[in-house]
């Protein structure tokens, strides 16, 4: 679709993610910004500047993994809700690779994860653009956490200055560790089991909605969930081809996640 | 041969050519580039051996099993403990971030002694001298010494309830809960003895009646997770789960099935499924069950349509589910988690009783001999006390002593519960962080963080086996603190009460050697678990239940406030990081959002955006309308936890406290305090 | 008219290797001593000591933890294993012992080969190759080395630069993709 061959990787790390199963209680988005040192929004931040940085203005939130609320668009009795996590897809072919004027986002890893460098980041935001799924970020401030807590930052992420993108990276040190693990073990760095490599959402995900692995792996679980008939991929059509497949048993999910008119009929 | 200008030029031209021969243009264009990418304001990370402790995080209601990640020793984060059957590994979005609010700008520094309109820090000796001077002559006067606790399940309870036995006074009240409302119920009321449980694992069938379980009633992550197991992707469920409630909340988004039913009607709902089931041949062992089964009759599907907006097939579709599944179980509560009135819980309790699921927890034996029996301070009614001292038909405390709670703000009606807290000679408060009550209190006393402190829970409400966990200290306090029952164990010392501990260790250590549990295991992270059954001994009272069924009216405007447990709780503000998990259309910029559907919208004249005033019980809020269709018609919906006016920059002053037009009322028959689904007027401003 | 010019011309090439020279000499001398500050390490810590006179391998000190990551600078929970109380006659031991070990503080030990926050370096996967192909050779060192400290960057001047990671990872037929090393 994008003109750029997709590249074939022979671990491929992706999420299948129970949409029947999220109750939305935001655990997933609080444990994403503390692995990945995310600071809150800062009320008095940039004050020089007239601008208040609240978080409830969302066009300015750094959230990485956040949780929308979708509808069937019913009105009451027949309305339904549901929630749904949305980390970075990891696209196949990302949309936001080749726009990148300055190589700072790459998907060139085993894992298939799509990378993002940020001292390299020039800030221009093509890659926002780019991006179907509104899953990339800007910060619009220097990060500021409430005086003493960023003496309990997490080492897993460095900390972005103002000016450049970010996104998810599935918790890419992790990945990194598990595979330290692996070697100190004895083990296959190139093999890791089901389980030995987690993002920081699906483990602190109360109902486990969140699954995570090798989807290419036929031992490890989304490999067989990525293939049931009840799993989707948001904007299907698009052909990006996500690294993240959702799974519902609703029907009327499934129509939301590829954006299918009220009428049309699905593919 | 002499220096002149265009040999100098020359010079320079060669000098400048030089340069390109040597590092310096290369090393510095290099360097300023990392220059640019290490500014001294952006806080470096610290690196080291990464460990995570187990402990229990008692940030939420109900608490997580949680291990304390660090980093050479520092706290940075939190994951689940999956040895402890409490949450089996999974963590709420309040104690996700419990390593952050270790370092919370609303922390209380030291203790602090209100001076004017500031308070001014003293020592822990001074706090300790000064209590015990004033409570010197307070000894052996009933209701002179007061105490409100929002810890339902510590042992740290018995030492402060035991304490004021130990002064003479009888008046300690826990925050209102649905544990409390049912401990009123089952415990009070029917005469029954232990706790009612959930046995949500086994159920195949699990029916919420106003209970939000994933998100505000009883442990919340335990609840998800045995929701989860019984629901693969892989495989065929084993469970269905029905929510009836007014609002199609983050349960009913789950559920199979949302069956709307109005907040006030909830208990004729239940009555109308013991009608269905008493007539299909179901019953129960219960005292009284007859009357009560004559009374349900009254609760035909008609009436129950009436009073509860829930059609006849819906009722009688879910008592057929409920009559053919194998282990059915039946939770009541309310939207907020704040307790229903005896009505409804009894109704619970009926029902479970007649399917057969009904479970009783036996009660863990006392640690502090002379403390008072837990059930009888649950059954109490705190609520009630307060708006008697309010009216000034009961004494104010001399001294009142508020743990681990925050009254003044989270209590329904709270600018009237603030007041009446404010008549209490010293008020005192034992709080982690600056709440409103602190900010309220002539004495702060800094309790610390639970990964600072030593606790337990003990039968978290909701479980559906007698469960056991303790907390350990597994991080050196950041803040001059200290644990509130140790601090008492000290007072009491110096005013001749004997406890029979000089530690709350001491405490823990006979509470979990009278249990028969191994203190190394606990302290390690697992959970005590106990398959020992209580009494389901218990009568209902069809007489008193009459009553309060005859106030149940069905019609007009109600409000049902909503926990999120993500926004925060009464007693702890939205942390920074849980901001962004506030929906824009719950909070924008200073205003609070109350969801309503389109017909209630259009009833009342208002649109999305609205701007309303709110009023209730003598008080009002402002808001903004967010037309949403998962409130059913009649009612409107709005989130607790917002609107705070102490805290810190991040959470101060944003939106609305709806507590505050929580309207109380005395439930006709018990005269229990009740407020679920109470009325409002909604006025566009 | 002629000899004039060259005269001229051979007078201005001089002061144009005049200054090239200067120049040069300045680059090559005067600069890396302005561009860096000397430093000292908080404490003078013996590698010969430990090693020859004590016979510490370096993984007594230097090793992996259970996780695979590595324990570069020890802590003073392997140092006081030996030091809790002063047992050499060196006074850099005796600090040590006296300001670190009892006040229960780390040495702030400067990394001459300090990395900054956005690189992910794992020693695990390099554990094939000999320390000393990215680090000084200290293990025979009476004196810890002087840190030179880039006052520009504020990096040590013995730090590795990436164009050095992507070369031996090209030779050695490693993926230099972004994430290998970034964080």
């Amino acid at each position: 679709m994008s003109g750029h061959a997709t590249k074939e990787f022979k671990v491929r790390w992706g999420m299948v993610i129970d949409v029947d199963k999220c109750t939305g209680c935001g655990a997933c988005m609080v444990a994403c910004q503390v692995e990945n040192n995310i600071a809150p929004a800062t009320p008095e931040m940039d004050a020089w500047a007239g601008v208040t940085h609240d978080a409830s203005n969302k066009l300015r939130t750094l959230t990485w993994m956040l949780v929308y609320e979708i509808n069937n668009k019913k009105a009451f009795p027949e309305y339904e809700a549901a929630y749904m996590p949305r980390p970075c897809m990891q696209c196949a072919s990302p949309a936001c690779v080749p726009v990148c004027p300055v190589v700072a986002t790459d998907k060139n890893e085993e894992g298939g994860i799509v990378s993002q460098v940020y001292p390299r980041c020039i800030g221009c935001r093509y890659c926002m653009a780019a991006c179907p799924y509104h899953a990339r970020y800007f910060n619009w401030f220097d990060p500021t956490w409430p005086t003493g807590m960023d003496k309990g930052l997490s080492p897993s992420t460095s900390v972005r200055p103002r000016g450049v993108v970010e996104k998810c990276n599935f918790c890419h040190t992790r990945f990194q560790q598990a595979k330290d693990k692996a070697r100190q073990d004895g083990g296959d760095p190139n093999n890791l089991p089901d389980g030995a490599y987690v993002t920081a959402c699906a483990e602190v995900c109360p109902t486990g909605a969140i699954v995570f692995g090798d989807l290419n792996n036929p031992e490890h679980k989304v490999h067989a969930l990525a293939h049931s008939k009840y799993a989707f991929r948001l904007l299907e059509k698009l052909g990006l081809g996500p690294q993240v497949y959702y799974y519902s048993k609703r029907e009327w999910v499934h129509r939301l996640g590829d954006n299918y008119l009220p009428n049309e009929k699905k593919a | 041969m002499g220096l002149d200008r265009r040999a100098f030029i020359k010079f320079v031209v060669g000098g400048a050519a030089g340069t390109l021969f040597t590092p310096i243009p290369w090393k510095l264009a290099d360097d300023a580039s990392i220059w640019s990418q290490n500014w001294s304001w952006i806080p470096r990370l610290k690196y080291g051996a990464l460990t995570a402790d187990a402990t229990y995080s008692k940030l939420c209601p109900a608490g997580c099993a949680v291990k304390v990640k660090k980093v050479a020793g520092i706290a940075y984060g939190v994951e689940g403990n999956s040895a402890n059957e409490l949450s089996k590994g999974g963590v709420c979005p309040l104690c996700a971030t419990g390593s952050q609010m270790l370092r919370s700008p609303s922390r209380v520094a030291g203790p602090m002694k209100k001076d004017g309109d500031k308070f001014k820090p003293i020592s822990w000796d001074e706090a300790e001298a000064l209590l015990a001077e004033k409570l010197k002559g307070l000894k052996g006067q009933d209701g002179k010494v007061a105490a409100i606790s929002g810890d339902l399940s510590g042992t740290a309870n018995e030492v402060l309830s035991g304490f004021l036995a130990g002064l003479g006074s009888k008046s300690y009240f826990y925050m209102p809960a649905d544990q409390t409302a049912m401990a009123k119920t089952w415990n009070g009321v029917m005469g029954g003895s232990g706790q009612i449980g959930y046995d949500l694992e086994e159920a195949d069938l699990i029916l919420c009646i106003g209970a939000d379980i994933m998100d505000a009633f009883g442990p919340v992550v335990r609840n998800q997770k045995a929701f989860a197991a019984k629901r693969p992707m892989e495989g065929d469920k084993a469970l269905t789960l029905v929510y009836a409630g007014p609002v199609r909340n983050r349960t009913a988004a789950v559920a199979d099935k949302w069956v709307a039913v109005r907040p006030d009607g909830a208990a004729a709902f239940a009555m109308g499924l013991v009608n269905l089931l008493a007539k299909s041949g179901k019953s129960a062992s219960l005292g009284g069950f007859s009357e009560f089964a004559d009374l349900a009759a009254k609760f035909g599907p008609e009436a129950v349509e009436k009073l509860a907006g829930v059609n006849a097939e819906a009722l009688k579709d879910v008592a057929k589910a409920l009559f053919t599944a194998k282990n059915p179980v039946v939770v009541v509560g309310t939207e907020p988690g704040q307790g229903a009135g005896v009505a409804l819980n009894a109704a619970g309790v009926a029902l479970n009783a007649m399917l057969g699921s009904l479970t009783v927890l036996p009660e863990f034996p006392k640690a502090v001999a002379s403390a008072p029996d837990r059930a009888g301070l649950l059954a109490k009614d705190l609520v009630g006390w307060l708006n008697a001292v309010d009216a000034g038909k009961a004494p104010a405390p001399e001294v009142l002593f508020v743990y681990e709670a925050n009254p003044a703000y989270a209590l329904p009606q709270a600018a009237n519960m603030a007041k009446a807290l404010r008549k209490a000679g010293t008020l005192v408060a034992f709080s982690t962080f600056m709440d409103e009550t602190a900010a309220l209190a002539d004495l702060v006393l800094p309790a610390p963080h639970p990964f600072e402190r030593l606790d337990d829970a003990q039968n978290p409400y909701g479980l559906g086996k007698a469960t056991y966990a303790l907390a350990t200290a597994v991080v050196a306090p950041e803040k001059d603190c200290k644990g509130t029952p140790d601090f008492i164990l000290g007072l009491s010392g110096k005013l001749g009460v004997d406890l029979g501990f000089g530690a709350f260790e001491d405490v823990l250590k006979a509470k979990v050697s009278a249990i028969g549990a191994d203190w190394d295991a606990l302290a390690g992270g697992a959970a005590y678990v106990s398959d020992k059954k209580g009494s389901a001994q218990a009568s209902l009272d069809a007489g008193a239940l009459s009553k309060a069924l005859a106030g149940i009216k069905g019609e007009g405007l109600v409000l049902v406030a909503q926990a999120h447990l993500n926004i925060g709780t009464g007693k702890l503000a939205t942390p920074p990081h849980n901001l962004p998990t506030i929906r824009d259309t719950e909070l924008y910029g200073k205003d609070v959002f109350v969801q309503m559907c389109s017909a209630t919208a259009k009833s009342l004249g208002v649109s999305e955006g609205s701007k309303v005033k709110l009023a209730a019980g003598g008080a009002d809020i402002s808001a903004r309308v967010s037309l949403y269709e998962g409130v059913m018609p009649g009612v409107v919906a709005a989130p607790l936890g917002l609107g705070r006016t102490a805290w810190d920059p991040y959470t101060k002053g944003k939106g609305d406290n709806v507590s505050k037009i929580l309207a109380v009322s005395a439930e006709p028959g018990t005269g229990f305090s009740v407020w679920a689904g109470s009325a409002v007027s909604v006025a566009k401003m | 008219m002629e000899e004039k010019k060259t005269t001229k011309c051979g007078g201005g090439f001089l002061a144009f290797v005049l200054g090239f020279l200067l120049s040069v000499v300045a680059g090559w001398v005067v600069f890396p001593s302005l561009l860096y500050s000397e430093l000292d390490q908080p404490i003078q810590f013996s590698h010969k000591i430990h090693t020859e006179d004590q016979g510490l391998t370096c993984d007594s000190c230097h090793f992996f933890r259970e996780d695979g990551s590595y324990q570069g600078m020890p802590t003073n929970e392997q140092c006081s294993g030996c030091h809790s109380d002063v047992i050499g006659q060196t006074p850099d031991e005796a600090k040590y012992v006296q300001e670190y070990v009892q006040k229960n503080k780390e040495v702030p030990w400067r990394t001459y080969q300090y990395q900054p926050d956005n690189v992910l370096f794992s020693h695990k996967a390099h554990e094939p190759f000999e320390c000393t192909e990215c680090h000084l050779d200290v293990a025979k060192a009476d004196k810890a080395p002087k840190y030179y400290e880039n006052k520009l960057s504020g990096y040590s001047r013995d730090t590795m630069k990436m164009w050095q990671c992507e070369r031996c990872h090209a030779e050695n037929g490693v993926s230099n993709a972004c994430h290998v090393c970034h964080k």
